[in-house]
């Protein structure tokens, strides 16, 4: 082993109007999980996706295995065992599992039939080997996302890959998943894979790598020995100062009158009735209610209950003492509620406009901004100025579109709109998901202020460190029901974690 | 971007003309000769350049309409539906409303011609948005609808009494003044001009604008900041169907002087290509229905002094068609390949 089994030197990769890597360099020993770190942003993708073939870079070397290549395309990255799991998966919902991983790489048996005996011997191989556990004859779309990441993993095993890169595989994933996702890994690298683990969390750099490389504004900044380094210090490395991602809750007084109230509330999930199953809380003046659980026990639909988009099968939801169940979202929102939604590209944002259109999406029918039916382009403008300052949006020019924002920056648009309202209640969906650390101390900073100005915040986060710093009361949701209500104080990872697997039901 | 834009439709212009000389110079023809008479038949003198305007005006109209419901996310097939009821609106009322003086009538007319265009586009749009029922079906099969509507009311309770299946003349009072006579060039030119630029603020610069874009963007955007995606989809769709009516409208008032059984060669579909060719910018709209209506004018001429068929500007059009979606597909192959950090 005196020689790496891949190494990236001086790239450059340019898009329109950014240069995305410049003079990336990488290297990955065999056998080793290798951690690429760095904000959004900061060319961590870009650099592995140039490995893998999907984008070709303007200059550098890639070496796999002593053979030196400009670019590669990813017929030849497979052929020469690189494989890789993207952030969003490439999967064909329709298909089932099975037929996923042989896509494209199908055995054969006479008259061009797809000999499927023979695949799933194949497939189920790994999946024995590695315990990857996923049931193969399941359709895509009836799988957790969890279970998808796997049946990803093992497509690229199946396609021969033992060099793995993985971009930001547990930013979907709950705890316990990630802790399983860990397990697998440690197997495949016992096994002699090599990995790279893109991400921005730090403590799962030091839980699971052997060296750390750390990127910044497409430069390479350093690469380190997991263990002769710390977390501090890598946060440091990324974001170029010192960072402070526990935002100190501060004289906050969570006693005040209730503001929100949720009744005893059954609401339908997609594909089911009753999705939520006598859901009751309470959220009062100038108090964070963090609310923990597992993705899919019922928090989106919560969420999307109080906030109009989504009917109420039983049960009452008061604003101010208004009932506001069954409303629209527009009624909703004059009664005195912002929603962060939990997925900024669905619901959000309109990434087709402008970061000022999207700023104005909740305000744009009243003075100044507009009169009448007429738009105030002016007035449009210093109120974009104003948010894109107060929140440190970049870049800082209003005409932007969105599509081309960042991840983290992106989502403060967000954040700004809905904390600009001075709403009575936030909803906090999910509001630092796939965001760079920077972003994740400005937006926790935003919300801890909004807290101190009277705003009452109910926090759905799937990143119990979140749920955690920011939250005065924890509420715990299991398969539709609230199995308990924690103060801040006598709330840890491993107590809420009983809760959310509905291991400790005291209601 | 903006820049580029306007360069790649000059572009795909040039090549398409290139192509089209091709085509002549095979068929034994001189390129130069047949481009010198699609020019002067074009652009030579009052009747020609008149010629031009006169397809000008409803081209533009009615790929408004077309960019129109495009915003709220609904592909508007049937404007030239929109367009015969429109016509025959404008028609009754600029028979039926003698007596008017003209700075009433006129004006009487257009707006009647509106609402008949905006409510026949008012059913599709509350299919769609209400039920989900896909508009392009609806649309299509609403043209044959409308157009024999208008077939009836012509044939029977419209009809001059004469041979032809025609209305009676229009008032004087109802009729759009000529600006380059002999041709049949009409004030509707500079109607046609104000509803560009009402069209350009309303989507780009009202509340109303910004909401259709919003909605056709991004429903569940929409959504969730309070914007209702139904009634925004249907009133776009009204505000589309007006266009088409006005472009009837026009036609009517300003061209013939009285509604005729199926006047219109399928204007709307040259409309609606000329839209899409501009992917619905309504900066581009203007030079796009320019473009086609000269072509058509044109061809004419070059038909008439060389001998070529006219139908080689509808090869050429054809030609331009396929450039923009090939350019269309370059672009989607650059996103794919360049996009994300």
């Amino acid at each position: 082993m005196t020689e790496p089994i891949v190494t990236m030197e001086a790239i450059v990769k340019n898009f329109p109007n950014v240069r995305a890597v410049d003079g990336g360099r990488f290297d990955l020993w065999s056998g080793e999980v290798h951690a690429l770190i760095g904000e959004n942003g900061a060319g961590k993708s870009t650099m592995m996706k140039t490995l893998y073939g999907l984008y070709e870079p303007e200059e550098g070397r890639i070496t796999v295995r002593g053979r030196t290549f400009e670019t590669l395309t990813p017929t030849e990255a497979i052929a020469l065992g690189i494989g890789m799991v993207h952030q969003e998966f490439m999967l064909v919902r329709e298909l089932t599992v099975l037929e996923n991983v042989i896509l494209g790489f199908e055995p054969r048996k006479g008259g061009g039939r797809i000999d499927f005996d023979e695949a799933e011997a194949r497939v189920r191989r790994f999946v024995d080997d590695y315990g990857l556990h996923i049931r193969l004859h399941k359709k895509v779309n009836e799988i957790s996302v969890g279970e998808a990441q796997r049946v990803e993993i093992i497509k690229a095993l199946y396609r021969g890959a033992d060099i793995l890169i993985l971009d930001e595989p547990t930013a979907v994933l709950t705890p316990q998943e990630t802790s399983r996702l860990f397990e697998i890994l440690r197997t495949l690298k016992a096994d002699g894979k090599s990995i790279v683990f893109i991400t921005h969390k730090l403590r799962e750099v030091m839980a699971l790598s052997d060296r750390v490389t750390v990127m910044r504004q497409g430069r390479h900044i350093a690469t380190l020995e997991a263990s002769a380094t710390s977390i501090p210090e890598l946060a440091r490395l990324m974001v170029g100062r010192d960072v402070f991602l526990g935002v100190q809750p501060s004289n906050r007084h969570g006693s005040g009158e209730p503001v929100l109230t949720v009744e005893d509330i059954y609401v339908p999930g997609d594909k089911e009735l009753s999705k939520l199953r006598g859901v009751s809380l309470e959220l009062r003046r100038g108090e964070v209610l963090g609310v923990a659980g597992i993705d899919g026990n019922g928090q989106s639909e919560l969420v999307e209950a109080i906030a109009g988009l989504r009917p109420v099968e039983k049960g009452r939801i008061l604003l101010q003492g208004r009932e506001i169940q069954n409303r629209t979202p527009l009624e909703v929102r004059a009664a005195g509620l912002a929603h962060i939604p939990e997925d900024r590209n669905q619901r959000g944002l309109n990434r087709s406009m402008s970061i000022e259109e999207n700023l104005i999406a909740t305000v744009f029918r009243k003075r100044p901004l507009s009169l009448g039916p007429m738009l105030v382009p002016a007035a449009l403008r210093r109120f974009a100025e104003r948010l894109i300052a107060a929140f440190d949006i970049r870049p800082p020019r209003p005409e932007v579109a969105v599509a081309n924002l960042s991840g983290g920056n992106a989502q403060k648009v967000v954040v700004a709109r809905e904390i600009d309202a001075d709403a009575d209640v936030l909803l906090a969906a999910q509001p630092t998901r796939g965001v760079d650390v920077g972003s994740i101390e400005n937006i926790r900073r935003e919300l801890v202020r909004a807290c101190e100005k009277g705003t009452a915040i109910l926090l759905v986060s799937a990143d119990l460190e979140e749920i955690l710093s920011l939250s005065d009361r924890i509420a715990v949701m299991y398969e539709g029901k609230i199995t308990g209500f924690l103060e801040a104080g006598e709330a840890d990872e491993e107590t809420l974690g009983l809760f959310m697997t509905g291991g400790a039901v005291r209601a | 971007m903006r820049r580029s834009a306007v360069f790649n439709t000059v572009a795909t212009i040039a090549v398409s003309l290139l192509f089209g000389a091709a085509v002549v110079a095979f068929m034994g023809h001189s390129p130069l000769e047949a481009y010198r008479e699609l020019l002067k038949g074009a652009f030579w003198g009052r009747f020609n350049f008149g010629g031009t305007l006169e397809r000008f005006v409803p081209l533009l109209l009615t790929a408004l309409a077309f960019a129109v419901s495009s915003k709220v996310a609904v592909f508007n097939v049937g404007v030239e539906g929109e367009l015969y009821l429109g016509a025959i609106a404008a028609a009754w009322v600029g028979v039926a409303a003698a007596g008017l003086p003209m700075v009433f009538h006129i004006p009487l007319c257009l707006v009647v011609a509106m609402i008949a265009g905006s409510l026949w586009a008012a059913i599709p749009g509350a299919l769609k948005a209400c039920w989900r029922v896909n508009e392009v079906c609806v649309t299509i099969l609403a043209n044959y609808v409308a157009i024999y509507i208008t077939s009836y009311l012509v044939g029977y309770p419209l009809s001059a009494g004469t041979g032809v299946p025609q209305t009676k003349a229009l008032t004087a009072t109802a009729r759009l003044a000529r600006i380059l006579p002999p041709s049949r060039a009409n004030v509707g030119l500079f109607i046609a001009l104000a509803a560009l630029l009402f069209t350009w603020w309303l989507v780009h610069r009202s509340t109303w604008g910004y909401r259709m874009r919003a909605v056709g963007d991004n429903p569940g955007y929409a959504e969730h900041v309070g914007i209702r995606a139904r009634s925004t989809m249907i009133w776009g769709m009204m505000i589309s169907g007006a266009l088409g009516g006005l472009a009837g409208a026009i036609e009517v008032m300003g061209i013939y002087g009285y509604f005729l059984d199926n006047f219109s060669p399928g204007i709307a579909f040259d409309g609606m290509l000329a839209a899409l060719i501009a992917r619905n910018d309504i900066r581009l709209v203007p030079l796009l229905a320019f473009f086609l209506a000269a072509l058509k004018a044109g061809a004419l001429g070059m038909e008439r002094f060389t001998g070529i068929p006219k139908s080689l500007v509808d090869a050429i059009i054809a030609m331009f068609i396929l450039l923009a979606a090939m350019e269309g597909l370059f672009l989607l192959r650059r996103r794919a390949k360049g996009k994300e950090a």
